[in-house]
């Protein structure tokens, strides 16, 4: 596969996630896919067949949960929590015996602060005046060509300012990265009626996808369609998924184990073309990689 | 003396078998060991989870802020531990999640039952390294020197051992011994000094 094949690839699958921007799921907040659908749909005129990058890996889909094993954390907390707890009860603010509600000032503090604001009042308008007296002096000696320097500086700084932001930008909007999540799907089961898919991933997030006539004809063609998007945390997690259609399409659902790095967009697709009525989504085959790894692997090496 | 030496021929005869058996069973086992023990993992400091832990505690919630630490495995003298325990809360959901990192991954990721309703922890914190050490020259070492002790625990915290001064994020170092009443050692996370020591 060439270099460019693959950087076509990136893109035809960039494109179809870009165009489903708005649809991204926040994490924990399970909606509709409709709108990543209809993206899907938009792009659907000639859709490009997309190919997984170079690094991308397959993922197993497991017909039973994987064990984890588990580790206990935080036992010191845990086994003390009613001191540590009471430790910072101490902290809070109690009610105090006496009344707080304020009481009258002595007129004479406050004159006093007024004589003090008239002195630097006085201070501040002497300053001024010799400011004033100096600048005319200055101005009275200074050049054509001083003036124009002073312009150049000017210039300079607003110049040297604008780098200053356009550094902050860069910084914002291009150093700041979020752990998170896009699951896409491609490929059509031969002889299959495939209604929707569910995904649902830890800590309770749900997500189905229903899945038109049209939407399954541009899987047929090679599209792709994206029916998640949104943070997760950089960790092992499990994901589920369940394929769901007409008659004799199992619903026994698939499980595959994926680790996303921490700052990164993670893809995880599923290919579909390969399911089974029987099998269910176990029989699925899937893959994942990362965005930013991928693109600089195609800088790095041209390919064959 | 005969009989010693029947005694000591008839076990003779049979050693190629018991040999290979005990092969056999050396073998089988060394899976079962090895998994029991797991592969060794490095030894780092409080700090070298922070970052990961950060990136998901904001992903829970995105105003969670980082309130207590401890060790989730035994320390080594130098203050690291194979796997640190990390507790956010968030003022939002009102409540706190806890991560344990080990080898720069997350492999404990759960809500806490309990509330725990804590101040977020400074910025600048001294790693656990370097509030070892601390503790060690308060009392620490003298303790286990005359007690058989032994380094227990370590947590980071703000305000829950330091009733003069709420405001500072502490390391407090807890040892323990056999026969005697285990030493807190808290020390400021901030300057290093030692600020407490009691005995209970």
């Amino acid at each position: 596969m060439s270099a460019m094949d693959r950087t076509l690839g990136i893109l035809a699958a960039t494109l179809a996630l870009a165009l489903a921007g708005p649809s991204a799921h926040a994490a924990g907040k399970a909606k509709p896919a409709a709108p990543a659908a209809k993206s899907a749909q938009a792009a659907a005129p000639a859709p490009a067949a997309f190919t997984p990058p170079s690094n991308a890996v397959e993922v197993r889909v497991e017909r039973i949960p994987p064990q984890r094993e588990k580790y206990a954390t935080l036992r010191f907390l845990k086994e003390n929590r009613a001191w540590i707890r009471a430790c910072y009860d101490r902290l809070k603010e109690k009610p105090v015996g006496h009344s707080g509600a304020a009481e009258s000032v002595d007129p004479r503090f406050l004159l006093y602060q007024r004589l003090l604001a008239e002195v630097r009042s006085s201070e501040d308008s002497l300053t001024a005046a010799e400011e004033e007296r100096k600048r005319e002096e200055l101005f009275a000696s200074i050049t054509d060509l001083g003036k124009l320097e002073a312009q150049l500086d000017v210039m300079d700084r607003l110049l040297t300012e604008q780098r200053v932001r356009l550094a902050e930008l860069e910084q914002d909007f291009a150093g700041r990265q979020q752990t998170s999540l896009a699951i896409v799907v491609s490929g059509c089961p031969a002889g299959l009626a495939l209604d929707s898919l569910a995904i649902v991933l830890e800590n309770n997030v749900r997500v189905s996808v229903p899945l038109s006539a049209d939407q399954r004809a541009e899987l047929a063609r090679g599209g792709v369609l994206q029916i998640f998007r949104g943070l997760v945390e950089p960790r092992e997690q499990l994901v589920q998924v369940a394929a769901q259609g007409g008659v004799g399409l199992s619903p026994a659902p698939g499980y595959l184990t994926i680790e996303p790095p921490r700052d990164r967009l993670t893809f995880l697709k599923l290919d579909l073309s390969r399911l089974q009525a029987q099998a269910g989504a176990p029989s699925m085959t899937a893959s994942t990689w990362t965005l930013d790894s991928d693109l600089h692997a195609n800088n790095d090496s041209p390919g064959p | 003396m005969s009989d010693q030496g029947h005694g000591t021929m008839r076990p003779l005869r049979h050693a190629p078998l018991l040999a290979g058996a005990a092969l056999v069973l050396l073998v089988a086992l060394a899976p079962i060991e090895g998994a029991a023990h797991g592969p060794d993992h490095p030894h780092v400091g409080a700090r070298q989870g922070v970052e990961q832990t950060r990136a998901a505690a904001v992903v829970w919630a995105p105003d969670a802020f980082l309130v207590y630490l401890e060790n989730d495995e035994t320390l080594d003298p130098d203050g690291a531990a194979e796997r640190w325990g990390y507790l956010y809360f968030s003022p939002g959901l009102k409540k706190a999640r806890a991560y344990s990192v080990r080898d720069g991954k997350i492999l404990v990721a759960e809500d806490l039952e309990m509330t725990f309703e804590a101040p977020p922890l400074a910025s600048q914190w001294i790693d656990s390294g370097a509030a070892l050490a601390a503790a060690g020259e308060g009392g620490g070492k003298e303790f286990c020197r005359d007690h058989e002790g032994r380094l227990d625990t370590m947590l980071l915290t703000r305000g829950a051992f330091q009733d003069g001064d709420p405001d500072v994020t502490t390391w407090t170092v807890i040892y323990g011994a056999p026969h005697a009443a285990s030493l807190f050692v808290v020390v400021d996370a901030t300057d290093g000094k030692v600020r407490r020591v009691w005995r209970g």
